[in-house]
């Protein structure tokens, strides 16, 4: 039996009110999302990102159907909420990374996270390296402003559009698929 | 990670659902909608000379022309309250469907004789009572469709939210085209048009706000 046939016959449990299995169930999803969102998101905000999910996946269990397979599921609800995510960092876009967050592993955090890179690569570069700094390395609004020459009210708009377009992008492709 | 307490709250709060299935989901709508046209119907609101044009084409069309497309849009709604299914392919199908109504309504306007002018053809003054009154039939299955929305996950709220409004609006116009008095093709392909959009658009905004979790 493959583990995403063993996940819907543990989600299928947690449907009829299994606790024992639906904790597995909840345990192995949390590792499972936290590799999702850690090639998709910037560190800081992984940890909410994965119990934003776990909610909803407890939210909207009832909407898994047991006769098709839990990972398109699984995959579509983390996405939803990858996007939400992305559309909640570009209206806060003056929102600091914790600085702790920031240094603790950022480097290889940033290096794994292949997804957004190539979400990023479809920015413009002005977009591209404020992203980069602010959400990704932690520096602030103005820092970044001073060490890309932009002003701080244009580095703010190119976070903003730049994250929109992100979550745009990632929206686009699911729907094409 | 979030810590093990996010997981025992979650597995503590855990009750046996009741799945939300296609079948069951179109099943809630159908009953909406049979409950309301029996009401409409047992309320005398069938045009008194229904059993003579019910033999029109201008009459099948007032009536098949949304009852498809309304049957579709519950069906494209229903089926994208899983997040793993999109409205998307159902919305091409009701693109389609809406085509080949309202290219119907164009040969019925070409086969009519016109012997009067095209205002006193067109009616705005009932013309927009009439758009009200569709608008206000649509009202119970927007209600059963944003409730819907709400309790399921559809991926994509946006297409789930035009598929449910485009859908109740039609089921409105549907209902009302059994008291719906006027059959010059004109007035139908006009009015019902700009019935069913109005409705949509607004069903549209209500069950979008709805359908995000």
């Amino acid at each position: 039996m493959s583990g995403d046939d063993e996940w819907g016959r543990l989600m299928a449990a947690g449907q009829d009110g299994h606790g024992g299995a639906y904790r597995r169930l909840l345990e192995e999803l949390r590792r499972w999302l936290f590799g999702f969102f850690v090639r998709r998101l910037p560190p800081g905000v992984i940890d909410d990102a994965v119990q934003d999910t776990l909610i909803a996946i407890h939210e909207k269990r009832h909407t898994y159907d047991r006769d098709r397979p839990f990972k398109p599921w699984l995959v579509a609800v983390a996405r939803y909420k990858w996007i939400d995510r992305l559309r909640s960092l570009s209206r806060t876009p003056t929102e600091l990374l914790d600085e702790e967050v920031a240094v603790e592993g950022h480097e290889s955090a940033v290096m794994s996270a292949t997804v957004l890179d190539q979400l990023l690569s479809e920015l413009k570069p002005a977009q591209q390296t404020v992203i980069r700094l602010v959400k990704l390395e932690g520096y602030s609004i103005e820092e970044a402003s001073a060490r890309t020459g932009q002003s701080s009210s244009l580095v703010k708009v190119n976070i903003h559009r730049g994250l929109a377009r992100m979550a745009a992008l990632v929206e686009r492709h699911a729907h094409a698929e | 990670m979030p810590s093990d307490a996010l997981i025992e709250k979650l597995v503590g709060d855990l009750r046996p659902v009741r799945r939300l299935s296609v079948p069951r989901g179109l099943a809630i709508l159908a009953v909406v909608g049979a409950g309301e046209l029996a009401v409409w119907l047992a309320c005398g609101m069938v045009r008194p000379d229904f059993a003579r044009t019910a033999v029109w084409p201008t009459t099948w069309w007032k009536l098949a022309g949304p009852a498809l497309v309304a049957l579709a849009g519950a069906a494209a709604m229903v089926r994208s309250l899983s997040p793993d299914r999109s409205a998307r392919p159902g919305l091409r199908v009701m693109a389609g469907l809406i085509g080949v109504v309202l290219a119907a309504a164009l040969l019925l306007v070409a086969l009519t004789p016109a012997d009067t002018l095209l205002l006193q053809r067109i009616d705005p003054g009932y013309g927009i009572v009439c758009v009200a009154r569709m608008a206000a039939l649509s009202v119970p299955m927007l209600v059963a469709t944003a409730l819907l929305a709400r309790d399921g996950a559809p991926a994509d709220p946006d297409a789930t939210a035009l598929a449910g409004g485009v859908g109740s609006a039609c089921w409105g116009a549907f209902v009302f085209a059994f008291a719906c008095p006027i059959d010059d093709p004109v007035y139908l392909g006009i009015w019902y048009a700009i019935g069913c959009l109005v409705t949509a658009l607004g069903g549209r905004c209500l069950i979008g706000r709805l359908a995000r979790w």
